[in-house]
């Protein structure tokens, strides 16, 4: 059974295209057949991630209208060959498609790929209800802030009464020191508010801006980046494996910080 | 037979998106006091719906195990679309909002509506009786009773007991969190400084606007006023 999981957020900017690119990376190491679609029809950014915008031949609006095949608009990634990418289209909005073209679009996918990953666009409106429109589970990314919460819960709400119910949180962009001083909402504290079961939590890293602009997903690389790890074990728990969550106040304690952070107090 | 009311659109404009996320909502959200197969009737009121949403309408409802059979509208093209889709129609005349003698006194009271699940931000509840919830009301979502409410569990949002008027309605809460609490006409904000410890409160009316106070003996300690329309403390 094709597993076809929503990525969103309602708030702009939390990291839904990042983690689209990375979890759609890191199943794709595992082995998977991984299908990731854009549903951000003119803003779109999923391919830039990927490193894939120079291969972008036909998007979604073409191979909805007809005019190509569905194959033949699915980019392949040359380091990663099982995972594929729908990009949408740049020079329209997200009026051009409807849910039930989306819907149908993404439900051909289903025969060739084990994972179909479809990343939301900010906000409510018809965008989301595009992205939605196929999905049967959901994985809401937050910021530990609460702008990102509120608009995650009101999502959460928008999904529940489209009978989305297997919904999964991502906590993105965590310091922990910041947690630590009691400046930034904790894990916790957003499972508080959002009561839905965790699924990994991310911490912020500077590796990521500068993979975002290379087009190479932090997932891919060699060295162990604390992201790559949380995405890799985000997919492990995808696949149904029981991961424990990184100790991210273990990776921030170490000695050298200790000391600094005596000095500063 | 269950009564579906779609909210008046001279009220409450609200576009037709917005009405299938709050029914679909309230169907699982609510508590089901129904058994399966109970036969339900739309009263649809002045709303324009095309066959589409009337089919949309009739799938929720199946969904949450009623049968839609009946609608009931003021509209003329609602009429015809739901007598094509083969559902017995009552027309109705158009209501004229009646003179309100809007005290939403206890005897006019609906049974009470109990959610059973976390009330997220954005959904906003409106019952004509008294609103139970069993879980967290999120910020940024809001109970409108013409009741009470009470809340079995943190109260987040925002919650207007006695919406129609009536000074004597309460609020309950296991830990009064609440963006804004509003009674009758009066609306209060919290303190700017939350306690250290959240205990059981009742929010309700007094002379000098909405209190609170620890919720256990409160009902041995205070009494309604209906001289001041206000709760007082008994000597």
């Amino acid at each position: 059974m094709t597993r076809i999981i929503v990525v969103t957020s309602g708030k702009g900017g939390v990291g839904k295209t990042t983690t689209t690119a990375n979890l759609g990376t890191a199943l794709a190491k595992r082995g998977h057949k991984v299908a990731l679609v854009d549903a951000d029809f003119g803003l779109r950014n999923l391919d830039l991630l990927l490193g894939l915008e120079n291969r972008v031949v036909y998007t979604a609006v073409e191979a909805i209208a007809g005019e190509c095949r569905l194959e033949q608009a699915l980019v392949k990634d040359k380091r990663q060959p099982t995972l594929a990418l729908l990009p949408a289209a740049q020079n329209r909005n997200k009026e051009a498609v409807t849910p039930e073209q989306m819907k149908k679009l993404v439900l051909a996918l289903q025969k060739a790929f084990d994972y179909i990953i479809v990343d939301c666009p900010a906000g409510i409106e018809l965008g989301f209800r595009n992205a939605i429109a196929a999905a049967k589970e959901a994985i809401i990314v937050t910021t530990p802030e609460v702008t990102a919460v509120r608009d995650a819960d009101r999502v959460i709400g928008l999904l529940e009464a489209n009978d989305i119910r297997n919904i999964r949180l991502i906590v993105n962009r965590i310091r922990p020191e910041m947690v630590e001083m009691q400046d930034m909402m904790s894990v916790d504290d957003v499972l508080e508010i959002l009561a839905i079961p965790l699924l990994g939590v991310i911490p912020d890293d500077e590796r990521i801006i500068t993979a975002s602009n290379r087009g190479e997903p932090i997932a891919l690389s060699q060295e162990r980046a604390l992201p790559a790890i949380a995405f890799s074990n985000i997919a492990r728990r995808l696949d149904g494996e029981e991961v424990p969550f990184l100790d991210l106040m273990a990776a921030h304690n170490t000695l050298l910080n200790r000391i600094r952070r005596f000095f500063r107090n | 037979m269950v009564q579906v009311w779609l909210p008046d659109p001279d009220q409450t404009p609200t576009h037709w998106l917005e009405i299938w996320d709050r029914l679909k909502q309230r169907l699982s959200t609510g508590e089901r006091f129904w058994q399966a197969g109970t036969v339900a009737h739309l009263l649809a009121g002045k709303h324009l719906l095309d066959g589409r949403q009337l089919l949309a309408i009739a799938e929720a409802l199946a969904q949450a195990q009623l049968d839609l059979r009946t609608v009931a509208t003021c509209r003329r093209q609602t009429a015809v679309v739901a007598a094509g889709a083969g559902y017995s129609v009552e027309q109705t005349l158009p209501q004229t909002t009646a003179a309100a003698p809007v005290e939403g006194s206890a005897e006019t009271w609906a049974e009470p509506l109990y959610l059973k699940s976390t009330v997220r931000s954005g959904i906003e509840v409106s019952h004509p009786g008294t609103v139970v919830v069993f879980g967290d009301t999120n910020p940024g979502s809001e109970i409108i009773a013409t009741g009470d409410i009470l809340v079995v569990g943190r109260l987040r949002g925002i919650a207007h007991a006695g919406a129609e008027g009536n000074r004597a309605c309460q609020i309950f809460a296991l830990k009064m969190e609440a963006m804004q609490l509003r009674i009758a006409e009066a609306i209060a904000r919290p303190p700017a400084t939350p306690p250290d410890q959240l205990y059981p409160e009742i929010a309700y009316m007094t002379a000098s606007g909405i209190r609170l106070a620890p919720a256990p003996n409160f009902f041995k300690s205070h009494s309604f006023s209906m001289a001041t329309e206000s709760w007082v403390e008994s000597p």
